[in-house]
């Protein structure tokens, strides 16, 4: 009796392996069960909540964050605790936060002006000296905001609520900057006396935001409980206590938060699609993003360093299966970096819409990437090397298809499995990518800004090319990016851009695989979530609560 | 008689230093000659740039010699300060102990389990008959085979998603929420085990009941219970403490599956997390006291056996 329990248990069991391990469809084909989506069923946030919660535990997908600090790192924690100067929304348009309002008054300076009701969690009133003391941080080298800071000749304090910018260029892209991270805006006095700690569990942060940190309320290793602050500018929040705990365990997540025991998580893996449409505890809801996955050259030597080789291997994978087989049919094809949702809401957005849409769209063509491959004269008897973090399945899966493309065009692709610190390294360490030819990854804008993105791969290296691996350097990219950068209306700005991505886009420093898609599970009793990619840059709490 | 024990409790002690000494030069050199560098978890989420990058080198005495590093380490532990996590920038003790705490639980726990039902069934098989002794052995072949992470899957589907009975994830608000929380990580951990421990008792039972002595108090007419407890139980014991002795260490190191799992904030997930970012001064810790509990338990378990029965001392010396 009990011998026959546990054998039909473990076939069970074995069944249920399965179904968690592989719940990519097999045929990797048009034959998924998976409904498609189209974009209108896309919803950068639900309404507003009308009813208090007095608790309501959330997963960081991406694990426990080393800090806080909205200097060093965008987690999805930091929104909540910290304002920025200006408010992001869902739809990715920009309004007035703590800041009333923030303007070029001429092309090289930007007048803030301040609420003046706004205090932090400790009660002390929000100051001028707090703002400018906030964006002196960024001019640091070790901001991740750094790059939108570099222009920047001050930042003074020119009255009891306005703070004064001046650069010595124009540099338009520096409003939609304060809409993220590099606006929020942090104690002075608490700053300075926690020095190099703050935002640690140990030191803390001394905020304005919709919720509290209060001491003692991250338990490192543990969870981070933050509480509705009742004095918020903006009205508190109806969430009462909001936890944050850490299950980076894919199917460990699933069943927790399918079973209810986990009331929400941002980012949850696109392969358990079909455990979250089943009946449990709360609904996948699909908003719009800027995230996507691609992959570009990480060498200046040899065939991933010529464009018309990685123009080959984009001719040779087939878009619409790398969205079935990686993200479950939870994307879409995206032309080039930057995806349409980035400009969807700027003033000049017709130019830009008009520039993507002008663009090729991706299509498989063997035939002409084998030509592609041969006339590029590179020398391809040697194996090219792709390296993609490990432990993560989609970066596996997305391995395998452009190794399976390169295959069916002559290329051999070898793959290159790394680990998180190893690959880490690649990004600022150049003998870190001995031996790799091509780097995959996911990344995504935290805010508005079309340059952002393509500036880290096009531009040669002192211009802020960080990530420009292969060398690439053409005179009119350059020269367009620039006088967008530095055009002092929008129109211009756009007209500028849209000429430097007419060129940079077929030469596909960053050949792109696919948008995917802000994926959010949350409780069907809960509402009021933001649940589009403005998660890393707004309070997406401040409207959640009960239905 | 008591000399033997305290001869062995020293020989161990004298054994137990000298290998967390050579452990720690081992797990030193290991993590600083494996490929990756901890500058990324240094830096946070930064971008470093090279400027930063020599800072960040130069606060952390990257660039010293290995053997002067170590030196600097060992003088810091002897003084109680194991360091700072590069990734969380707080003290390594603060971080490692309440996670310890976890994990600690978690493998008391399973411990009842291995000897209420190991333990259990290995008498059961060795006393109850040819019926019962081959089904022990088929259920227990099966539960040699069951890997970890299958059990948890498998528990996990029947008792939290169709029965509903126990949570699936996170360690529970402590007390006997966290006795509900850490039951079934303890299942899933102690599966494998529980199959072990009935083989050993099993089999040292059998030994012992076929021994000679035991044939003589037989033939004297000494009741079977009497016989059972006192020859065959007895002299059975310490082998089976032996063994549990590493077992009980080595779940220490297994519970890390069990912990990734049920999303428990123990070690063993720690560890993981620490050796994948390059975290040394938290792999060091975590390293380091996986090798004490391992050399401590073993120690602890031969001397029990001697306690319980001297003339094994001798004999019953392991590694």
């Amino acid at each position: 009796m009990h011998r026959t329990g546990l054998i039909a248990g473990l076939a069970l069991g074995t069944a249920a392996l399965l179904a968690v391990t592989a719940c990519a469809p097999r045929d990797g084909g048009s034959g998924t069960t998976a409904a498609p989506i189209s974009a209108d069923q896309l919803v950068a946030s639900l309404p507003a909540a009308t009813t208090a919660v007095d608790e309501v535990t959330w997963s960081v997908v991406e694990g426990e964050p080393a800090t806080l600090d909205p200097g060093a790192s965008a987690t999805v924690i930091t929104p909540n605790l910290c304002d920025n100067l200006l408010a992001l929304q869902p739809d990715f348009s920009i309004e007035a936060g703590v800041a009333t309002s923030a303007e070029w008054v001429d092309p090289v300076t930007f007048v803030i002006d301040l609420r003046d009701d706004v205090t932090f969690w400790d009660g002390t009133p929000m100051t001028a000296a707090d703002v400018v003391y906030s964006l002196q941080r960024n001019q640091n080298p070790a901001s991740q905001w750094y790059a939108a800071f570099v222009l920047i000749s001050s930042i003074e304090q020119t009255g009891d609520h306005q703070v004064t910018v001046r650069f010595t260029a124009p540099d338009l892209g520096f409003r939609d900057a304060i809409a993220g991270g590099g606006g929020a805006v942090i104690s002075k006095a608490f700053g300075e006396a926690a020095g190099p700690a703050l935002g640690t569990s140990d030191a803390g942060l001394m905020c304005t935001g919709p919720y509290e940190l209060a001491e003692g309320g991250w338990t490192p290793g543990s969870e981070i409980v933050t509480t509705a602050n009742p004095d918020y500018w903006g009205g508190a929040p109806l969430v009462e206590t909001l936890r944050y705990v850490f299950v980076t365990d894919g199917s460990t997540l699933t069943t927790a938060l399918t079973e209810g025991e986990i009331d929400g998580a941002y980012n949850v893996s696109p392969g358990s699609r079909s455990a979250f449409e089943a009946d449990g505890a709360g609904s996948l809801i699909l908003g719009p993003s800027t995230a996507s996955f691609s992959f570009g050259p990480a060498t200046s030597e040899g065939p991933a360093a010529n464009p018309q080789i990685r123009q080959a291997l984009s001719l040779a994978i087939d878009r619409e299966q790398y969205l079935d087989t990686v993200l479950n049919g939870l994307g879409e094809v995206q032309k080039t970096i930057v995806p349409p949702f980035t400009f969807g809401q700027t003033e000049a957005h017709d130019i830009y819409q008009a520039g993507y849409d002008a663009l090729a769209t991706p299509e498989v063509d063997l035939e002409a990437a084998t030509a592609l491959v041969e006339e590029s004269g590179e020398d391809v008897s040697q194996p090219i090397v792709l390296a993609v973090p490990a432990g993560a399945k989609e970066f596996q899966q997305t391995a395998a298809i452009v190794q399976g493309a390169g295959q069916s065009i002559g290329l051999t692709v070898e793959i290159n499995e790394m680990q998180p610190a190893d690959f880490g390294a690649m990004f600022y360490d150049p003998a870190a990518r001995d031996g790799i030819d091509l780097v995959a990854t996911q990344g995504y804008l935290e805010t508005p800004g079309v340059l952002g993105y393509p500036s880290l791969f096009m531009l040669p290296e002192d211009q802020g090319g960080v990530f420009n691996w292969s060398g690439y350097s053409n005179d009119e990219v350059t020269a367009h990016m620039n006088a967008a950068r530095t055009a002092t209306d929008p129109e211009t700005a756009a007209d500028e851009f849209v000429a430097a991505q007419a060129i940079f886009a077929p030469d596909q420093l960053q050949v792109t695989l696919a948008g995917s898609y802000q994926l959010t599970y949350l409780s069907d009793d809960l509402t009021g979530a933001v649940t589009s990619i403005a998660i890393f840059s707004s309070p997406w709490a401040l409207h959640l609560g009960a239905k | 008689m008591h000399t033997l024990v305290i001869r062995t409790l020293l020989e161990r002690l004298g054994g137990l230093l000298l290998t967390l000494f050579l452990s720690s030069v081992v797990i030193f050199s290991a993590l600083l000659l494996t490929p990756g560098d901890p500058i990324a978890a240094l830096a946070g989420g930064a971008k470093p740039n090279p400027e930063l990058i020599t800072q960040i080198r130069a606060e952390y005495h990257l660039d010293d010699p290995i053997w002067l590093r170590y030196v600097q380490w060992l003088g810091g532990v002897m003084s109680g300060d194991f360091g700072r996590s590069f990734v969380y920038k707080t003290d390594v003790l603060d971080l490692v102990l309440p996670r310890f705490g976890v994990t600690f639980q978690l493998v008391l726990l399973t411990v009842v389990f291995i000897l209420i039902f190991g333990v259990g069934s290995g008498i059961l098989a060795a006393t109850r008959g040819a019926v019962v002794d081959r089904t022990v052995a088929m259920v227990t072949a099966l539960g040699m085979a069951l890997p970890t992470f299958v059990v948890a899957i498998l528990v996990i589907w029947i008792f939290a998603k169709s029965l509903g009975w126990f949570p699936v994830f996170g360690e529970g608000s402590g007390g006997l929420d966290r006795l509900w929380h850490l039951v079934l990580p303890a299942v899933s951990l102690s599966v494998m085990f529980i199959a072990y421990i009935s083989r050993i008792t099993r089999s040292s039972l059998v030994a012992q009941l076929h021994s000679e002595h035991v044939e003589t108090a037989r033939v004297r007419g000494i009741p079977r219970g009497r016989i059972f407890r006192v020859h065959v139980f007895r002299n059975a014991v310490p082998q089976i403490l032996a063994i549990s002795g590493t077992t009980v260490a080595g779940l220490f190191a297994a519970a890390a599956i069990a912990e990734q799992a049920f999303g428990l904030g123990g070690i063993g997930s720690l560890l993981t997390e620490a050796a994948a970012r390059k975290d040394l001064p938290v792999v060091q810790l975590v390293s380091l006291l996986l090798v004490t509990i391992f050399v401590v338990l073993n120690a602890v378990a031969d001397v029990l056996s001697a306690v319980i029965d001297p003339n094994t001392v001798t004999t019953g010396r392991r590694a």
